[in-house]
C-alpha cells in the first residue's frame, strides 16, 4: 500500500524540469514542424494557412537550396575533417611535457571561446583584399605578386570561410582528445616499447583505438554544430559573393529573416532529417563498437 | 516532515511554471477599439479645447548613442512642461539592434501591448498596416497648421510605403546620401565637381591613378542605395529594372568594376570596407550620409567635402528615414498626434536634429545656420527634392538582403549579364 502511494513522487518531483525542457525544446520544435506545412509568411498574414507539402515540393525545385546543400557538404566535410586532423596533432603535442605547457593549453582555448560573430569580423579583415594582413604576409614572402580579393571571388570565398571555422574548432578537438589521451594507461605504451613497436604502430594500435569513443562523439558534435553554423559565414561573406559561400543554414536564416517562416522551417526540418541520417548510423556504430 | 516539504516544493514549482507559461500565452490581449480603427479619425483643430483629463502617451524610440537619448529626454521634458492639453509623454528607450527594434515593436503590438506612439522605419509599414496596427494620419496632417513646413516630396515618400497611398507615418528626420570626395585629388586630376551623370562616370575614370580608385563601390548587402542613383541617372526607375535605361545604368555600374575604376574587392565590400577605403585614400569618392562626416573631417580636415549625386536622364538619391507612428491602441489619438507634430516641426524638431545630426524634415529648421553652413548637411538638404526610397513591398527585404547583392555580385563577376541580373531582380521585387 505504502509502495503504491510512493509511486507518483518521483514523477511529481521531476515534473518541473520536464515541463521546462518541454516548453523550451519540444514546443518550438513542434511549432517549426507545424509551420513547415503552412504558408507561414508574416509579410502576407492574410494568407497564412496549411498548404500540406507545398513548401517541401517548392524546395525540391529550388536551385538555391541545392547549391546551398552542396556548399554545406563541402563546408562540413572540409571543416570537420581538418579541425580533427589539426586538433589531434595539437593534442598530441600538448600531451608531451614541455616548459610552458599550461600556458599554451590555456591560450589555445581562445579561438573556441571567442564568439562566432567576432571571429567572422576578425577573419573578414584578415582576408581583406586591400588591407588584410594575409595579403601583406604573402606579398612580403614573395608568394603572390598582387593582392588577392579572397572574399570577393567565388573560387576563394568558401575556402576562406572554411579556414576561419577550422581555426575556431581546433581547440575543441584538441581539448577533448587531450582528455582522452590522458586517460590511456602508460603501461600500454611501456609494453609496446618492450615489444619494439614503432611510433606509428603505437599511434594506430594503441592511441587511436583508445580514443575511438572520444573521436566518435567529438566528430558527431562538430558535424552538427558546423552544419548549423551561421555566424562566421554571415559575418564574413553574408553567403556571397553570388551565393558562392551560402550554406543551407545561412539560407534558412536569410529566409527566416525575410519572414517566410514556413519555407525556412521546411528547410530546417529537412536539414534536421539529413543530420539525423548522419547521426543515427554514426551513434549506432559507436554503441556497436562498445 | 521531509516528505511534506518535498511535496510542497514540487507543487509550488509546478504552479510557478504553469503560471509563467500560461501568463504569456493566455493572458487576454487588449484588443484595439474597433470603433476607433474602423471610423475615420476626427479632424483636429488648432483651437481644440483643452482636455480636462490628463493623458499619458507611452512613446518608444531607439537610441543610437547618448546624444539621441539626451535630445529625446530634453524634448519630452519640454513638451510635458509646455503643452496646454495636459499631455504627459512617457519615454521608453530601446536599442536599434540591427532592426530588432521593429521586430520587438511588432511582437509587442501584436500581443496587445507596446506603446501608443513609436519611432518607426518606413520599410516596416506593410507589415504593421497589414495587421491593422497603425492609425491613418491623413486627416490629422491635413488639419495641422504646420503641414506645409515639410516638403511635399517627403509626404509622397511616406505615402509610397502603403499600397493605398495612405499616410501612416509622421515624418521626423532623414539621412540623405551624397558623395564624399577629396578636393585635393580632384585638383590633382584637373577636374571639378561633376555636374552631370556622364561627368561623374568620367570622373571615376580620371581619378583612378597612382594606386587610387575613382569610386568606392559597395557590392555587399545594402549597396542597392548608391546603385539606385546610377539606375535613375541613366533614365531607369525601380518599377521596371528590365527597361533599356535601367539596364544601361546597371551596365555603367558594372563597367566601373570591369574597367578597374573601383577596388577589386568591390563585390564583397560592405559599409566598413568602403569607408576604410576612402579614409585610407584608396578611393577618391564614396557615397554615404552625415553619419560619417565627423570621422572624415577628423582625418582629412578641409580636404574632404560633399556633393549631391548628379543627374542624367533622371536624378535620385536614397533617403534613409526615421519617422513616428500612432498605434490603434492609443486611447487619445489627438494627444498622440500633438506629440508627433511637436517632434516634426516644433521645437522638438530643432532639438532632435541639431542634437543628433540627423537631417530635419522641417524647412524652417533646415534653414538654420547650423545646417546651411555645414557642407555635409548642406549636401544632404540639397537632395531633399529628389531623394527617394526603394519601393516598399513585402518583397523589399528579400530584394535588399538577398536578390540585389547576389545578382549584382554575379554580374560583377561575369557570371550573368546586366540584362539577366536585372531580370532576376525584377522577378523578386515585383513578383514578375
Amino acid at each position: 500500500m505504502n509502495k503504491k502511494r510512493m509511486q507518483p513522487w518521483p514523477y511529481l518531483l521531476i515534473a518541473p524540469a520536464l515541463l521546462f525542457v518541454a516548453s523550451v525544446i519540444f514546443v518550438p520544435v513542434l511549432n517549426a514542424i507545424t509551420m513547415s506545412f503552412q504558408n507561414y509568411d508574416l509579410r502576407r498574414p492574410q494568407n497564412i494557412g496549411f498548404t500540406g507539402l507545398e513548401n517541401y515540393s517548392a524546395i525540391m525545385i529550388d536551385r538555391e537550396f541545392w547549391s546551398s546543400l552542396g556548399n554545406t557538404v563541402v563546408w562540413v566535410l572540409l571543416a570537420v575533417s581538418l579541425q580533427f586532423v589539426f586538433g589531434f596533432i595539437f593534442a598530441l603535442l600538448l600531451n608531451k611535457p614541455f616548459r610552458g605547457r599550461g600556458v599554451i593549453r590555456s591560450v589555445s582555448l581562445i579561438p573556441w571561446v571567442t564568439p562566432g560573430v567576432l571571429i567572422g569580423l576578425m577573419w573578414r579583415w584578415i582576408f581583406d583584399g586591400n588591407f588584410g594582413v594575409l595579403n601583406d604576409l604573402l606579398l612580403r614572402a614573395g608568394m603572390i605578386q598582387e593582392k588577392i580579393p579572397f572574399l570577393s571571388q567565388t573560387t576563394t570565398a568558401l575556402p576562406s570561410v572554411i579556414v576561419a571555422i577550422i581555426w575556431q574548432g581546433i581547440p575543441f578537438f584538441a581539448l577533448m582528445l587531450l582528455a582522452g589521451l590522458q586517460g590511456i594507461p602508460g603501461e600500454l605504451y611501456e609494453a609496446a616499447d618492450i615489444d619494439g613497436a614503432s611510433g606509428s604502430q603505437k599511434l594506430f594500435q594503441i592511441t587511436i583505438p583508445s580514443l575511438k569513443n572520444t573521436i566518435y562523439v567529438t566528430t558527431l558534435l562538430r558535424i552538427i554544430w558546423v552544419a548549423n553554423s551561421v555566424d562566421v559565414i554571415y559575418n564574413m561573406t553574408e553567403g556571397g559573393p553570388a551565393k558562392s559561400s551560402q550554406t543551407l543554414s545561412v539560407y534558412i536564416f536569410l529566409k527566416g529573416n525575410q519572414l517566410n517562416l514556413g519555407y525556412s522551417s521546411a528547410m530546417a526540418v529537412l536539414l534536421a532529417i539529413m543530420l539525423s541520417l548522419v547521426a543515427v548510423p554514426y551513434l549506432r556504430q559507436m554503441f556497436r563498437q562498445n | 516532515m521531509k516528505k511534506t516539504f518535498s511535496i510542497f516544493i514540487a507543487v509550488i514549482m509546478c504552479i510557478a511554471i504553469f503560471t509563467a507559461c500560461g501568463g504569456a500565452g493566455t493572458a487576454p490581449a487588449p484588443a484595439p477599439a474597433p470603433a476607433e480603427s474602423d471610423s475615420p479619425a476626427p479632424e483636429p483643430t488648432p483651437e481644440a479645447p483643452e482636455s480636462a483629463e490628463p493623458v499619458t502617451i507611452l512613446h518608444w524610440y531607439w537610441s543610437d548613442n547618448d546624444s539621441w537619448t539626451a535630445a529625446m529626454e530634453e524634448n519630452v521634458a519640454d513638451f510635458n512642461a509646455t503643452n496646454d492639453k495636459n499631455i504627459t509623454v512617457v519615454l521608453e528607450a530601446y536599442p536599434w539592434d540591427g532592426g530588432g527594434f521593429s521586430e520587438n515593436l511588432f511582437t509587442a503590438a501584436m500581443g496587445g501591448g507596446g506603446p501608443d506612439t513609436a519611432q518607426f522605419k518606413l520599410t516596416a509599414t506593410p507589415l504593421f498596416t497589414a495587421n491593422n496596427l497603425l492609425v491613418d494620419l491623413e486627416s490629422y496632417v491635413n488639419g495641422w497648421d504646420k503641414k506645409d513646413d515639410i516638403n511635399d516630396n517627403i509626404y509622397s515618400i511616406m505615402r509610397s510605403a502603403h499600397e493605398s497611398n495612405g499616410l501612416y507615418v509622421m515624418p521626423f528626420c532623414t539621412q540623405i546620401l551624397y558623395v564624399y570626395y577629396r578636393p585635393s585629388m580632384f585638383e590633382a586630376a584637373g577636374i571639378g565637381i561633376p555636374q552631370t551623370y556622364e561627368e561623374f562616370l568620367a570622373a571615376c575614370a580620371t581619378l583612378t591613378r597612382d594606386g587610387t580608385y575613382g569610386f568606392g563601390m559597395r557590392g555587399a548587402a545594402n549597396g542597392h542605395e548608391p546603385w539606385g542613383s546610377f539606375i535613375q541617372a541613366a533614365g531607369g526607375d525601380f518599377t521596371d529594372f528590365t527597361s533599356a535605361d535601367a539596364v544601361k545604368g546597371m551596365q555603367d555600374y558594372l563597367d566601373l568594376f570591369n574597367n578597374g575604376y573601383v577596388p577589386p574587392t568591390a563585390p564583397s565590400d560592405g559599409f566598413n570596407e568602403i569607408i576604410a577605403n576612402f579614409q585610407s585614400g584608396l578611393t577618391a569618392m564614396v557615397v554615404h550620409h552625415t553619419g560619417s562626416f565627423q570621422g572624415m573631417v577628423d582625418i582629412f580636415g578641409d580636404d574632404v567635402s560633399a556633393f549631391q549625386f548628379p543627374g542624367g536622364k533622371g536624378r535620385w538619391t536614397s533617403m534613409g528615414d526615421t519617422n513616428n507612428v500612432i498605434f490603434e491602441k492609443a486611447e487619445n489619438k489627438e494627444a498622440a498626434f500633438e506629440w508627433l507634430a511637436y517632434l516634426a516641426a516644433g521645437k522638438g524638431q530643432e532639438v532632435w536634429t541639431v542634437g543628433t545630426g540627423n537631417i530635419p524634415v522641417s524647412t524652417t529648421v533646415q534653414n538654420l545656420d547650423f545646417f546651411q553652413e555645414n557642407r555635409f548637411y548642406k549636401a544632404s538638404i540639397d537632395g531633399v527634392s529628389f531623394a527617394g526610397i526603394f519601393p516598399i513591398r513585402d518583397t523589399t527585404t528579400e530584394f535588399i538582403t538577398s536578390a540585389w547583392p547576389a545578382n549584382t555580385q554575379a554580374a560583377l563577376l561575369g557570371q550573368v549579364t546586366a540584362e539577366q541580373a536585372m531580370a532576376e531582380m525584377q522577378k523578386v521585387l515585383w513578383d514578375q
